[in-house]
């Protein structure tokens, strides 16, 4: 029966309040097909609020002078100034390339260190469960607390690794991490890993669980040892997961200065800084949200580029 | 067994319990009025401070609640520029002299003048502490407490060494080297290169004479002079090994920790850390205090105010009641004792507890000669994403004193443009 016929089958009003009566009508609006329109148009209301109109505003922003300690000349369209500031800009060209090494090096850290600690602990080994929350500690502390912890742990005067290095002959005298651009970054990406670590083994671990044991009981009957079986079945099956994985972390990684913020600040001499935290310093210390608005919008691109390169790369729309 | 209620005894209860409220006392009943205070205290020292003001206050106004909110100081910036363009402003905020210039512009500042120039204790503050809070002929805050910059000193080194306080930049790099001793892990001078150390590289470039900006607001900065106070400063590491290696990370929490542990024989700060470090070393034994060295064209030692401004015009009548308790010298001294603060207030900062601590000398020698930081709308800025990384920039072997001075007067341009 078509909807058509379904309306056409209600009985008439009968009486002036009963044409113009609202639970009537509404009545006689879900059974069209403008009703499935109207229960998403909530939804859809509540997207543009908190997603279509920050979005659109930020690309506006990248077009528009906006320094808030200038009010002057605030609002006016100034095209494509702040991009080709961009392209004359040596800090944003710096920003990029560390940005690459931030995000890229993290990232095979943290899926490395979260892809064997997923498979340990699918293991069923003794205390398993104990050792699973265990891991998932760090990925629950706060950015603020893991860096703050850390800089004092690293500290070259009171920091317990020195220490433990120093003790052990690794280290003739203690170091000032943070204050060598040869090791700062490197120390950085070590600690954000050891923070978002969990957040991969968290993923994999579910996508584990997924695979049927057949395949393995199979594998193992046609002779393939562990590392076949990881690189023919495991990583292939978990594919689809790791490829959300990755996006969500290139992401994190892309859009969040705040670790290094509490570590660096960017420094020393501009080693550590990155793209987001250049925006961050250009919005809340010098307040000018028009550039630091076409800098988020390069940011948005790039992601979306790499979110597209990566999906089609990785075949996962295949599966 | 099952209490059984009818509506006869339930509204029997209910008058009953309206004619006993109406019998306690009115004060009971009295509406407090709710203030929230942003501020940037750190230290337990500061929170101890604002805690011992916030009793006072609580005794003295009972009918005002003020609840304090800390914002961490590198998060400051990022924090009130969101409440103030998302309308979520707080009642009363602590505003730093070098802040009020960008904060004025955004339109996070309400007018104060009026209120100030009925205040019975006007007259307690000379009339240069409000000038880094005014302008156009309108004041914007009162201050809280003086920021007065000094540094401080391991006395038992220095005597050991048969050393004085410098008084001049030579004095203090001859000291500097004297003092330090690699082998022992022990440097001159703990140099701050890290978040917050900006504002001491302005100074030294200010004082081998080179203003920032000019009277007419055209840039200032003399590239050669620059040159010469940055192969200076930056020098004190760079050549003379006196600074520890850390330098170029080194924030607050690493200066201070590194001269309460015995690294550093030296550091440049404010009084504000002086309990935090008496706590650690002993007064006038293990440490002393000394003005800020002379340049050598001038000598710069900052007067910084902590300037409380009103920032929200909803309950203004109670948030004035809290910015002006400040004022009081009970609470001024309170906060001192608890912080090593100094008093805004002329009177205050007269009292015996004051005069009478010879550690306190140098900040009351400060407060003659004392200049306040440069402000103009983009200078805290500059100072940190500029001058700090170039600063870094020559710590680290990056960039020559040529070059980082190019970066900054390049910086400076662009931030006044």
């Amino acid at each position: 029966m078509s909807r058509g016929r379904a309306m056409a089958a209600l009985p008439p009003p009968r009486s002036t309040w009963d044409a113009i009566n609202p639970l009537r009508l509404l009545g006689e609006l879900s059974e069209t097909r403008y009703w499935m329109y109207l229960l998403l148009l909530p939804s859809a209301l509540l997207i543009t609020a908190i997603v279509l109109f920050p979005t659109v505003y930020g690309f506006q922003l990248s077009f528009t002078e906006m320094r808030l300690n200038r009010p002057a000349g605030n609002g006016a369209f100034v095209g494509l100034k702040h991009y080709q500031r961009m392209l004359a800009d040596p800090i944003f060209w710096l920003s990029l390339r560390n940005t690459a090494v931030w995000v890229t090096f993290s990232i095979l850290i943290e899926f490395v260190v979260g892809l064997v600690a997923a498979l340990a602990l699918n293991r069923n080994l003794w205390g398993g469960k104990v050792l699973a929350v265990l891991i998932l500690v760090p990925y629950f502390l706060p950015n603020v607390v893991a860096g703050n912890m850390w800089a004092l742990m690293l500290d070259s005067r009171v920091g317990v690794i020195n220490d433990i290095l120093v003790n052990i002959g690794l280290l003739q005298e203690y170091k000032a991490w943070f204050a060598d651009p040869n090791t700062a970054m490197a120390t950085a990406i070590f600690v954000e890993a050891w923070h978002s670590f969990p957040f991969f083994t968290l993923l994999i671990m579910a996508g584990l669980k997924g695979i049927p044991t057949d395949l393995y009981k199979a594998a193992d009957i046609d002779g393939a040892g562990a590392f076949a079986q990881l690189r023919l079945i495991t990583l292939p099956m978990l594919r689809t997961i790791i490829a959300a994985a990755v996006i969500l972390r290139v992401i994190g990684l892309v859009n969040s200065p705040d670790l290094l913020l509490i570590l660096t600040q960017g420094g020393p001499g501009r080693s550590t800084q990155v793209l987001s935290l250049y925006a961050f310093q250009n919005a809340y210390s010098d307040f000018n949200f028009g550039y630091a608005g076409a800098l988020s919008v390069v940011m948005f691109v790039l992601l979306m580029l790499f979110a597209w390169a990566y999906i089609r790369l990785s075949k996962v729309n295949q599966d | 067994m099952t209490a059984k209620f009818d509506r006869r005894s339930v509204l029997k209860l209910g008058g009953g319990m309206l004619a006993a409220s109406a019998l306690l006392p009115h004060q009971a009943f009295a509406q407090q009025t709710a203030i929230n205070y942003w501020h940037t205290f750190t230290s337990q020292s500061e929170a101890a401070g604002l805690q011992a003001v916030l009793d006072l206050f609580k005794a003295a106004h009972p009918d005002v609640a003020v609840t304090p909110e800390n914002i961490p100081n590198p998060e400051f910036m990022a924090k009130i520029t969101a409440a103030v363009v998302g309308g979520s402003r707080p009642n009363v905020t602590m505003v730093s002299s070098e802040r009020f210039e960008d904060l004025l512009a955004m339109g996070a500042l309400s007018d104060m003048t009026d209120r100030i120039a009925g205040w019975e204790r006007r007259g307690d503050f000379d009339d240069k502490r409000f000038a880094s809070i005014t302008k156009d002929g309108k004041t914007y805050g009162v201050p809280g407490f003086t920021f007065v910059d000094w540094g401080y000193y391991r006395k038992d080194w220095f005597d050991e060494a048969g050393l004085a306080a410098p008084t001049t930049y030579d004095e203090f790099r001859d000291a500097a080297i004297k003092l330090t001793d690699a082998s022992k892990g022990r440097f001159g001078f703990g140099l701050r290169g890290g978040p917050g150390g900006q504002n001491f590289v302005v100074n030294v470039i200010e004082a081998f004479g080179s203003p920032v900006k000019k009277e007419d607001g055209t840039i200032g900065l003399d590239r050669d002079i620059v040159v010469k106070a940055l192969d200076w400063y930056a020098g004190l590491l760079v050549k003379d090994k006196a600074v520890p290696p850390s330098a170029a990370n080194d924030g607050f929490q690493q200066v201070i920790s590194g001269f309460q542990t015995g690294q550093t024989a030296m550091i440049w700060h404010h009084t504000g850390s002086y309990q935090d470090i008496a706590s650690k070393l002993k007064p006038g034994v293990e440490f002393g205090t000394f003005a800020m060295p002379a340049g050598p064209a001038t000598r710069v030692a900052r007067l910084a105010y902590a300037y409380n401004c009103i920032t929200n015009d909803e309950n203004a009548d109670a948030a004035w009641e809290w910015i002006k308790f400040w004022g009081e010298p009970d609470a001024a001294v309170a906060f001192l004792e608890k912080t090593g603060y100094m008093p805004a207030s002329t009177v205050a900062a007269q009292d015996q507890r004051i005069v009478g601590n010879p550690m306190y000398k140098a900040a009351a020698d400060t407060l003659g000669f004392g200049i306040p930081q440069p402000s103009f709308p983009g200078a805290a800025g500059w100072a940190q994403n500029t001058v700090l990384p170039a600063l870094q920039q020559i710590l680290i072997g990056q960039a020559t004193p040529d070059q980082a001075a190019d970066q900054i007067i390049e910086g400076l341009a662009a931030a006044i443009a």
